[in-house]
């Protein structure tokens, strides 16, 4: 069993509920996605489009677009969105 | 003495590399001097679209030739430059538009464009991305797209191994009338030819003025944009009634968006831009197109500069008044057509009977007739 | 597109991290209408980027604190914040254009500061596109904002400063690396000990991390880089080889180390793109990160009427960032007519001044996180460079023989740089690269050509709500 990130800010939000892939997933609302999903243990967000090798969250600061997956329909970075109770995320990235 | 070579070709966009190169196939010895890299202008960084649809009527029978050309390009080129060939499909949304589409069709069926007019339903089968809001489509199986950032590694490759002298980075500042032909000069020395050709895209109106003829161009300022790969989201090549959409998704599935929008920008230097608004505007276009764009994020914008002459007809062939001096450009949808035009002019130069007519200048250098259409 | 008067403001200010705040905040108080715009939901850029959720101010670090303190004062002040909104266009005149939550707006002033400030680099080696390899900079996200710690294995390799603050930020916390992997010898740093003699301030927080590392007991390899990480779907191990100080491989033992994360960072380049796009003239400073504007100490760029200043128009630092700011807030207040040349200079003495005083440490930072030439020379052929199109080092030389000469040219042969990221993040490496493939210059291979949007915006949010009819299609082209 692999070690996991966790998380070691201190906050009073109202855990919320949202969708990975189909699977539930609880996180602080508010917190920048791609956080919440590596505290989830999801580190491979997508495949990169070309040769298909997997990728995570890289830069955390919206440059790299290596975290940019669908949410609710929509191409999103998960390190610039914040989650929010009840949204649907798909790992796949943008193709 | 420097050598005298047999041809010099200023500016190594699609029209002076394909003239260079069928020169040299054909037993020249052929320089080529750019300001830049070749193909770096309007030949590389444009649109890629292989389309009868957008062609004016008078250069279908051309056009027709050049998508045969480019459709074989591994062949005489040596490189396919991404060309995939597909059907072609321009749009009407209003009665307005199928108006337009119908006449113009039937002016391109006329020149030997094999385009027939379908309904919206029927255009949706052969594209399923299409929106179902077309009434009317311009069908045409000659149609397809290059991928035009390639075009400078092919042709580089292709005049190296003709054995053209390839002069880049090196931009032609005058020209100068010599006993045994012309002496260029550049920044890199002059350089001696019997014969040259004029190829420098929207610049052919400066560097005609170096041989004294006056020769107005007008700039057009293309714009451009691309999004990231996407899943595929169309098939065809996409195009609307007016001409001001061009739409295909290449294979590694981005989707290149154009039609001709104008940014502003000067062909003098300086930094060119898109209008925001515009870019919307043509965006707008493409999702009411094909609706799965609106997914894709926008990845890249440019603009690129296009050469038009005054009756927007190409400026190919002898330059009035100077023996062995050839001009070519401005040829609409020149990067269809441009290969085959490059052909008949370097089919000239060599001596041969071209297969089709030129269009020479003369009637260009006359002062504008008042009555203008 | 929203449109309200040709000039929103008298100013236009891009990023609102320390410099971009504090020109705001100086501009302001000449009486100069202010508008700062940043894509994140609040100023402070990323140094002083504020944690998602309010930390308690005593576990706070000195940067969290700066961040809310400037933060206050940005919000006692008139400057207009625009924060949440995405900047994609920007064209003369400056005309901004934006996509906020509300879709695509437009503002516009005669005046235009940009301080959007740096991205990181990193040297590519196999396997740096594996999830669980990340950024230093992102570590320090995830220390100072986001609020995450790496598991539990995990390794911190790169070089400068950056790597001192995050070991020791996450040791504090009780997350250290299992090993520091150092590009520079403890000789490196003690040569910046001197520098660090006019600011005390920074001399107790480096001892402060000094005294949390040595006292975490973490391997330190000084003169190691990573050579490649292994795993199938994550990082599973690092594999780390000694180097020489200008990061050339040298012979010695390579060691294999099993990790679940790896931070790795190898300085940071500016992200000189709107003067870019603007046209303004740029010069290639190799100690400053790269390409940057060619601006004068008030920021002022070759572009009438635009200012570049912090992290993007050359490293420089954040204590840095803020004399910068101010100079250049009173250089707009004086080119705009607000304040006398008298007043300007005037007042332009005490950052001058502060700037002055901060040289030395900044040169040597910036020194310490330079691009290594050899490091990328030691690139293996298989390594990724353009992670977007998976373009490697390999396809990079073949074009270079293929007769590419300039970076734009590398694009077009290879598609790197054509993905996503806008080649921010294989630039400055695919470029040295070029360079070194033809014996040139980087002045000789150029840099991107910038083009909009500044960052991928889906086309569904510039769409707005249109009508076929509303769309202002130009006249048919000719027949
Ligand atoms: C954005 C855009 C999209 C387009 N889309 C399409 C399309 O989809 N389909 C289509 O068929 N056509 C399209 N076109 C038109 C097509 O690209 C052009 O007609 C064609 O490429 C013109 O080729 P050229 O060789 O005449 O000019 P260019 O490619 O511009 O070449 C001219 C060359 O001259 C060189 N030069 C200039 N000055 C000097 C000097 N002083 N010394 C030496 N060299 C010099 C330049 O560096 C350049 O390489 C598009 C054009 C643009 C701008």
């Amino acid at each position: 069993m692999v070690s996991a990130f966790t998380r070691i800010l201190a906050n009073h939000h109202e855990l919320v509920h949202f969708n990975v892939d189909g699977v539930d997933c609880v996180a602080p609302a508010g917190e920048p996605l791609a956080t919440s999903l590596l505290a989830a243990g999801y580190l491979m967000l997508r495949q990169s489009p070309n040769q298909h090798t997997p990728r995570g969250a890289f830069c955390l600061m919206g440059v790299c677009q290596e975290c940019a997956i669908h949410v609710d329909g929509q191409i999103a970075q998960a390190c610039m969105t914040p989650v929010r109770a009840g949204m649907d995320v798909q790992l796949r990235g943008v193709v | 003495m420097s050598t005298l070579h047999d041809l010099i070709v200023i500016g190594g966009g699609i029209n002076g590399a394909t003239t260079a190169l069928f020169a040299a196939r054909g037993g020249m010895d052929v320089v080529v001097v750019d300001r830049g890299p070749l193909c770096r202008e309007a030949s590389g960084v444009n649109a890629g679209t292989l389309t009868m649809q957008m062609t004016r009527v008078a250069l279908i029978p051309y056009a027709l030739r050049a998508h045969q050309m480019w459709a074989t390009a591994r062949e005489w080129l040596g490189h396919d430059v991404g060309v995939v060939v597909c059907d072609g499909l321009s749009l009407a949304f209003t009665e307005q538009e199928a108006e337009l589409l119908t006449f113009r069709a039937g002016k391109r069926r006329e020149a030997g464009a094999p385009i027939t007019l379908i309904t919206g339903q029927q255009a949706l089968q052969i594209e399923p991305g299409l929106s179902d809001k077309a009434l009317l489509a311009g069908h045409c199986r000659v149609d397809g797209y290059a991928n035009a950032y390639l075009t400078g590694l092919a042709f580089r490759t292709a005049l190296l191994d003709a054995g053209v002298t390839l002069m880049e980075n090196n931009p032609a500042t005058d020209i100068q009338q010599t006993s045994s032909g012309f002496e260029v000069v550049t920044n890199q020395g002059p350089v001696r030819a019997k014969r040259v050709v004029i190829a420098g895209g929207v610049w052919i109106e400066e560097m005609m003025g170096w041989l004294g003829i006056d020769l107005p161009i007008k700039t057009l300022v293309n714009q451009l944009a691309v999004t990231e790969r996407i899943p595929t989201a169309m098939r065809t090549v996409v195009g609307i009634a007016n001409g001001l959409l061009s739409l295909k998704q290449y294979h590694h599935g981005t989707v290149v968006i154009g039609g001709g929008w104008q940014g502003v920008g000067s062909r003098d230097g300086g930094a060119c831009s898109l209008l925001p608004e515009r870019l919307v505007g043509n965006i707008r276009l493409a999702c009411h197109a094909i609706p799965a764009l609106k997914n894709a994020r926008l990845a890249r914008a440019w603009t690129g500069f296009e050469a038009e002459t005054r009756d927007a007809l190409p400026a190919v062939g002898p330059i009035p008044g100077i023996t062995n001096a050839y001009v070519i450009g401005s040829i609409h949808s020149g990067y269809t057509s441009g290969p085959y035009l490059a052909k008949l002019l370097a089919d000239q130069i060599l001596g041969r009977e071209p297969d089709l007519p030129l269009f020479p200048i003369d009637r260009l250098l006359t002062p504008e007739p008042h009555a203008q259409g | 597109m929203s449109r309200s008067s040709p000039h929103d403001f008298d100013v236009l200010v891009l990023g609102g991290g320390p410099a971009g705040m504090v020109s705001a905040i100086t501009a302001s108080q000449h009486g100069l209408s202010v508008g700062l715009i940043d894509e994140q939901a609040e100023a402070g850029g990323q140094i002083w980027r504020a944690p998602w959720a309010a930390s308690s101010g005593k576990d706070a670090s000195p940067e969290v604190r700066d961040g809310h303190k400037m933060r206050e004062t940005l919000a006692r002040s008139n400057v207009s914040c625009l924060f949440g909104r995405r900047i994609w266009s920007v064209t003369d005149q400056y005309r901004v254009e934006v996509l906020g939550a509300d879709g695509v707006e437009t503002y516009q002033a005669p005046h235009l500061i940009v301080a959007l400030g740096a991205h990181e680099r990193v040297i590519p080696f196999p396997g740096w596109t594996l999830p669980g390899v990340m950024g230093l900079a992102a570590a320090t996200i995830m220390l100072k904002a986001h609020g995450l710690a790496p598991p539990k294995d995990w390794v911190l390799a790169g070089v400068g400063p950056l790597l001192a603050a995050v070991a020791a930020g996450y040791a504090r916390k009780g997350h250290p690396p299992k090993a520091i992997i150092d590009l520079s010898g403890p000789s490196d740093w003690l040569a910046t000990l001197p520098s660090l003699a006019s600011r005390p301030g920074l001399f107790k927080q480096g001892v402060g991390w000094v005294v949390s590392i040595l006292s975490s007991r973490i391997p330190i390899y000084f003169r190691h880089a990573i050579r490649r990480a292994e795993g199938q779907d994550r990082i599973a191990a690092c594999v780390i080889g000694p180097v020489d100080q200008d990061g050339h491989r040298v012979a010695g033992p390579e060691l294999s180390l099993d990790c679940d994360a790896l931070m790795i960072g190898n300085g940071l380049v500016p992200g000189g793109e709107v003067p870019r796009l603007l046209g303004a003239n740029q010069v290639y400073q190799h100690e400053l990160g790269g390409w940057i504007p060619d601006c004068d100490r008030y920021g002022r760029t070759s572009l009438k009427h635009l200012y570049a200043i912090g992290d993007g128009a050359g490293i420089r630092g954040g204590a840095v960032a803020c004399s910068a700011g101010q100079l250049a807030g009173l250089a707009v207040a004086h080119d705009a007519g607000f304040i006398d040349a008298a007043s300007f200079a005037r007042q332009s003495v005490q950052p001058l001044t502060e700037n002055q005083k901060l040289a030395a440490f900044s040169a040597a930072m910036a020194h310490m996180i330079r691009l290594r030439p050899a490091q990328v020379a030691s690139i293996s052929p298989e390594a990724v460079i353009c992670r977007c199109e998976d373009v490697t080092r390999q396809d990079l030389v073949c074009a270079a023989k293929a007769g590419a000469r300039d970076v734009n040219q590398l694009k077009h042969f290879t598609r790197c740089g054509m993905g996503p990221c806008q080649g921010r993040m294989c630039g400055d490496i695919a470029a040295e690269i070029l360079a070194q493939e033809h014996q040139v210059s980087r002045q000789a291979v150029g840099y991107w050509t910038a083009r909009p949007p500044l960052r991928p915006i889906s086309l569904q949010s510039m769409l707005g709500r249109f009508e076929y009819s509303d769309i202002p299609i130009p006249k048919p082209a000719p027949l």
